[in-house]
């Protein structure tokens, strides 16, 4: 099992920084996701960890090898590309066998070879099949065995699944799991989608604009995000302003003035007097008080702007003040959780719920 | 960091840069820098100019080219246009039969098309022959007539395939929201459909015009002594009182200007009017009332009829008897022995010069595609342009560029058969560039990074992947530089010597010493010879082959 390091790397493109000195470690056996935005620069890492493009500065090490000087056909690697990059010449057969003729393996270990990949990915039926006659999730396949047959050190993913549709996506993202989890390979995964990153990952790193916002589980990004850009990105957030106050009841917590009028008890370090930005997910928002003794509770009160019933879920957007609009989300709603828009609603959350989102406290 | 070590693509970037600037840059240099040289060898500038533009003997010249090549480009134009208007949109019947036909058009080589008519509708030919009898006559075929309607016969089928497939690349909804929008047929047509086609409409204009301004042959064959650039070119330089290469060069230089400014403006205008268009449902076939259907079948028929007569015609006669320029009816194999008792040395040679053009066409113009596709850079995009300059060059200068740069130390190349090859590899490079190219830009990087990433090197890679997916590509490109190489005459004219003479030479000099039937036997075979690669391009790769020029 391959533990990778990448170090300081920067990658130029032009007058373009794509890279902003990223330092990352995955451990040997994981699946590691880079999730970020278009253009975040979560591919052109994941090249440069294949080989495919130099980075400027910064170094690659699988274990204790520096890859810097091996150029990628020496670096022993499976990359599964976003458009399949099958090679369309080729018979199913000899896609996957395609690497392993290039390590001048035995032609009859090839064949138990492929048979052992193929089952792996259940294409056993369609090696005689051209790439033309397969679907868009056969295709994947291919080349996912195409890469795992090879045994490399490392699997590398850019975007899968992105071109299958939403059936398949959930598919080929459980059969892509499983194989790595028996194969325990070592893979970086990259997506645009948090969905997909929280579904399948070890461990996840966020990206923006060329660096690593956060690296954590992922419900320690969905939990604590350490930023507010993590804090958007994987899933949905309120975030509201305040100011400290002075030390709550309990041990640990304070009391926040916040800019809309409400006083709420929060945990956070912020000394009495400084801004804080504090986060709350729609679904942490509830109509009646939570019965659970001792647990602190806060409130909003607001007017329905917009309902959507989606069955499972109810969602609101509510106006607590001029200019500032939530979102919440009531979960499993009953007949009475039903409201119209332009009534008045009041909210509750526990406090622990309410995330202080730093880097974010200064202005209002 | 690894640096950018010097690879093989380095070292194929020197190598093509090289081919360029030997054997294209240089000369065309030399012919330029000739037509500033007095005939002293001095230095005059531009005293070969003041001569050109000031007697009526040369200035004319540059007068009839601009002037037929114009109204060339307009004919075929109308003509290409009106017929791909018809098959596209309009319940023809026979329509694939039309489109070989077409395409078939374009096997014969200008000059066999001027020779043709000539068999038919010359002083001995078989029409004025056959009418003689009742005291009829036609209308004579030789002079600035005759040319222009060789160039209009000989041309519209490219504005007729560029425009086809351009038609094809509209989708019916712009036609349907201009209606709705109340515009009327007419108006959509004009504002609305042929505005998407522009790039097109150009693009097989300047073809026209830049072929019919570098031939050679038609008008010397049919024009009955009128003057052209590039014959009035051949006369200065081959003239048998000693030759006047700086006036020769002049006129070279003059051919490359114009070919030059028409090549600039329909790039910088294609460049600004094209649109990205995204076609679902090609344009619908529109009803049309019988009788009007039926003139436009006549209409089509006709012309793609009058398209084939040079092939058939050619064809037809070369089976013969013949006496001198006199045709009889009869079947004869006559003209085929004697040919190929007197002159299978120049069958041979052509075949056999053609073959090495295109082979070296093809390697290099697969790896120079590659470059220009994968390794974009400044040095690439000059190289690029550089290549391109050859469509532009007529043959003619190009042979006067050669003979003039190597018939001295330290490379002498006049007298061989090297030059000649020189001058068909250099010419019709472009064709297997752009058909590779384009078809590169079809096939994903990421398919040639999956092979390098599953542990095969970069140029294996190339080998064993992207050669492979480029295979049809390869061979259209193939297909047409062999189908423009093989009846080459404008170069080959100045080039050969001796021994060397090619069959397009052979094909000239009988029409001129007056052997109908041997002139029409070999322009058969050459006809045959462009005509079976065509056939296997389609045969093989069908709708993949990339043929429409």
């Amino acid at each position: 099992m391959t533990r990778v390091r990448v170090g300081q790397i920067v990658k130029r493109f032009g007058d373009t920084l794509a890279i902003d000195g990223v330092s990352l470690e995955v451990r040997p056996g994981e699946l590691f996701t880079l999730v970020g935005p278009s253009g975040c620069g979560k591919t052109t890492l994941l090249r440069i960890v294949a080989g495919l493009l130099e980075q400027d500065v910064g170094s690659v090490l699988f274990n204790e090898d520096r890859m810097d000087e091996v150029p990628p056909y020496l670096r022993n690697i499976g990359v599964v590309f976003q458009n399949y990059a099958i090679f369309p010449h080729l018979t199913v057969a000899e896609n996957i066998a395609y690497g392993l003729k290039a390590r001048r393996v035995a032609p009859d270990r090839i064949a138990s070879k492929i048979a052992e990949a193929s089952r792996l990915v259940q294409l056993d039926e369609l090696l005689g099949r051209m790439p033309g006659q397969l679907s868009g999730g056969q295709q994947q396949r291919v080349v996912l065995a195409r890469a795992l047959v090879i045994e490399p050190r490392l699997l590398l993913m850019d975007e899968p699944l992105s071109n299958l549709d939403a059936k398949l996506r959930v598919q080929i993202r459980s059969l892509i799991r499983a194989v790595q989890r028996t194969l325990q390979i070592t893979t970086i995964y990259v997506t645009h989608d948090q969905e997909e990153a929280l579904a399948i990952s070890d461990t996840i790193a966020v990206m923006d604009r060329g660096r690593v916002l956060q690296v954590g589980k992922p419900w320690e990004l969905y939990l604590r995000p350490a930023n507010r850009f993590v804090a958007d990105f994987i899933g949905t957030m309120n975030v509201f302003r305040g100011r400290v106050e002075g030390p709550g009841p309990a041990a640990g917590e304070q009391m926040v003035m916040m800019s809309f009028g409400a006083r709420w008890r929060v945990r956070t370090d912020e000394a009495s007097g400084a801004h804080v930005s504090l986060g709350v997910r729609p679904e942490s928002l509830m109509l009646e008080r939570g019965g659970n003794g001792g647990e602190p509770w806060n409130s909003l009160t607001g007017t329905v702007v917009e309902a959507a019933y989606l069955g499972a879920v109810v969602r609101y957007q509510m106006r607590i003040a001029d200019g500032v609009e939530i979102t919440a989300d009531i979960h499993n709603p009953d007949f009475a959780a039903i409201r119209a828009v332009g009534d008045r609603l009041t909210l509750w959350f526990a406090a622990r719920r309410a995330v202080a989102l730093p880097g974010e406290a200064g202005g209002a | 960091m690894r640096g950018r070590r010097r690879d093989l693509w380095w070292t194929v970037t020197v190598a093509a840069f090289l081919t360029v600037l030997a054997f294209l840059v240089y000369p065309l240099a030399t012919v330029l820098l000739t037509s500033f040289s007095g005939e002293e060898k001095r230095f005059v500038l531009a005293a070969n100019y003041q001569r050109f533009f000031t007697h009526r003997y040369y200035y004319s010249s540059i007068i009839n080219s601009l002037y037929l090549s114009t109204l060339a480009t307009a004919g075929a134009l109308v003509l290409g246009t009106s017929l791909a208007f018809a098959v596209a949109r309009y319940p023809l019947p026979g329509k694939p039969f039309l489109r070989a036909a077409a395409n078939l058009a374009l096997l014969s080589p200008p000059f066999i098309g001027a020779y043709s008519w000539v068999v038919l509708f010359g002083r001995m030919g078989l029409a004025n022959r056959a009418l003689e009898p009742f005291g009829w006559s036609l209308p004579t075929i030789y002079g600035w007539r005759g040319i222009l309607l060789v160039f209009v016969v000989q041309y519209f089928p490219f504005v007729f395939l560029l425009v086809s497939a351009a038609l094809r690349s509209v989708d019916q909804s712009i036609e349907d929201a201009a209606l709705s929008l109340g515009s009327r047929p007419r108006r959509t047509l004009c504002t609305a459909i042929l505005p998407i086609l522009a790039p097109s409409l150009t693009a097989g204009g300047l073809l026209v015009f830049m072929g019919t301004m570098a031939d050679f042959g038609t008008p010397m064959i049919i024009g009955e002594g009128l003057r052209t650039l590039p014959t009035l070119m051949y006369g200065e330089f081959m003239n048998e009182l000693g030759g006047n290469p700086a006036m020769a060069s002049t006129l070279g230089s003059l051919l490359i200007l114009v070919n030059t400014v028409a090549l600039m403006a329909q790039r910088y205008y294609a460049f600004r009017k094209a649109y990205n268009v995204v076609c679902i449902q090609p344009l619908r076939v529109q009803r049309m009332g019988r009788g009007r259907l039926l003139l436009l079948t006549a209409f089509a028929y006709a012309v793609v009829g009058v398209a084939l007569i040079p092939a058939v015609t050619i064809i037809i006669s070369s089976f013969m008897p013949t006496k001198g320029p006199v045709m009889y009816a009869g079947f004869s194999l006559h003209s085929y022995q004697i040919i190929f008792h007197m002159v299978p040395r120049a069958i041979a040679n052509t075949f056999g010069l053609t073959a090495m053009a295109v082979v070296l066409d093809v390697l290099l113009g697969v790896l120079v595609a590659y470059l220009l596709a994968r390794r974009r850079s400044r040095a690439h995009a000059l190289l690029d342009s550089l290549i391109m300059l050859a469509y532009a060059i007529p043959g003619t200068v190009v042979g006067v560029g050669l003979i003039v740069v190597y018939n001295r130390p330290p490379v002498i190349l006049t007298g061989t058969w090297v030059i000649l090859l020189v001058s068909y590899f250099i010419r019709h490079l472009p064709y297997p560039v752009r058909s590779c190219t384009a078809m590169l830009q079809q096939i994903d990087v990421r398919v040639e990074e999956a092979s390098i990433s599953l542990g095969v090197p970069p140029f294996r890679t190339f080998l064993k992947v992207t050669i492979p997916l480029m295979f049809p590509a390869i061979i259209s490109g193939a297909a047409l530089a062999w189908m423009t190489t093989i009846g080459e005459l404008s170069s080959s004219i100045l080039l050969y010597s001796g021994p060397w003479a090619t069959m397009s030479v052979a094909i000239f000099t009988e029409v001129f010493s007056n052997h109908f039937g041997t002139a029409s036997a070999l322009a058969s075979i050459l006809i045959l010879a462009a005509f079976v690669p065509l056939f296997l391009t389609y045969r093989f790769l069908g709708e993949r082959s990339a043929l429409g020029v």
